[in-house]
């Protein structure tokens, strides 16, 4: 055998050394203290910044989410004021067109009666004026004719008859 | 220290003894290497354990001051493991409420076992760092501490020990024998269940996957006449399925010894809330 002088037993086994226990005992303490101080609160705390950041998005992303369907429900508001106001001003706009349709009539028929009115008038007038135009007229023929009657002689059949004939034909282009 | 691993390695390169590719328990009492004579000897083991706790405390320092709040792949895992420890341990058998203070000493017991016992794994290391029976009784002892301290805290030492050494419900004559083999329980048994269950897996284990891989070396390699040579393939095999089995046990381990803390610890509190 080498290096190993002596066999050594197997109880051996179960006895500590000195040194053994001093470096198990350093080592321990020196992992421990790794463990405790360090390691685990560095961790730890990587776990709770996670932790935290997870629930920070996620009440973030309700936050937008809520703002989303709040941005929404006023986007649908103001389309439904918006056609609200559309059909309004639809409605008024017939109105005025059916009231200035009604307004240019009305303007219309007043329009045409004075027309009427005036053609009338000037039509009376017209008639007024031939009657006193024939009254006159028929004054100065019978004048005329009274002053025949009288300047001529009835002497005859026939010029009675031509008298009357001359003073018809005169009367008719009085007329006219 | 040179000299006695050279001596070694020309040793097993010229041996075709089979005893010197035997594992021994020597294995386990190393010589000392450093330091020699003091109470801070360093032997292989110590020095095993050392490394490994000083490269645990870079990996997981690195990673603790590097993390992000968004982790990559690394990170992820680690927090796993934390995850995995305050849940399905801590939380699992105390509750959250009463866990919540055990935490960083469970996490601390089962990553540092976790790492000390994969180091049995680990090429170059070759050997658990907690495969001798000290450390494991270092950690056990520490567990102990901690149900006393709960126990007379939470209920006063008189009630503790009430509870513990005459449990209700037993007609009492029955006490007789059963309140020395509680006490004897309270004070013995527990940590050095702990400690011994820790230890000899480990030992077992690497004894186990060295003699596979000593014989493999031995009857492939070393032996002048190869006759044997098809049984040296069988011991690989076994060597490697061996492995696999120790990396599970130095998992199952750790966790074994994180949950029964955890017990422990628990059995100190009152049974109701």
């Amino acid at each position: 055998m080498f290096v190993m002088a002596e066999e050594k037993s197997g109880v051996d086994l179960f006895i500590p050394e000195l040194y053994d226990i001093v470096w198990s005992l350093i080592i321990l303490i020196i992992v421990a203290v790794f463990f405790y101080k360090f390691f685990l609160p560095k961790f730890q705390s990587i776990f709770d910044e996670r932790a935290a950041k997870i629930e920070g998005g996620m009440a973030k992303a309700e936050q937008a989410q809520k703002e989303a369907e709040e941005a929404k429900k006023k986007y649908q508001a103001q389309l439904s004021t918006a056609r609200v106001e559309a059909s309004k001003i639809r409605d008024d706009a017939r109105a005025e067109a059916s009231h200035i349709i009604a307004d240019a009539r009305s303007r219309a028929e007043t329009e045409a009666a004075q027309i009427t009115a005036n053609a009338e008038r000037s039509v009376e007038s017209q008639q007024q004026k031939a009657m006193v135009q024939l009254k006159g007229e028929v004054g100065t023929i019978a004048t005329q004719l009274a002053g025949k009657i009288l300047g001529s002689e009835l002497s005859s059949q026939s010029v009675q008859s031509d008298m009357i004939d001359k003073m018809l034909a005169d009367m008719e282009q009085g007329a006219k | 220290m040179i000299d006695g691993l050279h001596m070694g390695m020309t040793a097993l390169a010229a041996s075709s003894n089979f005893n010197d590719y035997k594992p021994s328990i020597n294995d386990f009492m190393p010589p000392e290497i450093l330091f020699q004579g003091t109470p801070f000897a360093i032997n292989r083991i110590i020095l095993v354990r050392i490394l490994a706790t000083i490269i645990m405390l870079l990996v997981l320092g690195i990673t603790a001051a590097r993390a992000k709040l968004v982790p990559g792949r690394w990170q992820g895992a680690v927090e796993w493991l934390i995850d995995f420890v305050r849940n399905d341990i801590v939380y699992q058998v105390m509750g959250e409420v009463r866990g919540k203070r055990y935490v960083p000493m469970v996490t601390t017991v089962f990553l540092t076992l976790l790492v000390f016992n994969l180091c049995g794994e680990i090429p170059g290391f070759n050997i658990a760092a907690s495969a001798t029976i000290t450390l494991p009784l270092v950690f056990a002892m520490w567990c102990f501490c901690q149900y006393w301290i709960a126990g007379v805290r939470e209920k006063g030492l008189g009630r503790f020990l009430r509870d513990e050494l005459f449990p209700k419900g037993v007609p009492w004559p029955v006490y007789i024998l059963l309140a020395p083999i509680q006490l004897l329980e309270l004070l013995i048994i527990r940590p050095f269940s702990l400690t011994i269950r820790l230890f000899a897996n480990m030992v077992s284990g690497h004894l186990i996957l060295a003699l596979c891989l000593g014989a493999t070396q031995y009857f492939l390699v070393a032996v002048v006449n190869k006759v044997l040579a098809p049984f040296g393939v069988l011991t690989f095999a076994a060597g490697m399925f061996m492995y696999l089995f120790e990396i599970l046990v130095a998992c199952l381990q750790a966790y074994i010894f994180a949950i029964l803390t955890t017990a422990y610890i628990n059995m100190s509190y009152p049974e109701v809330d």
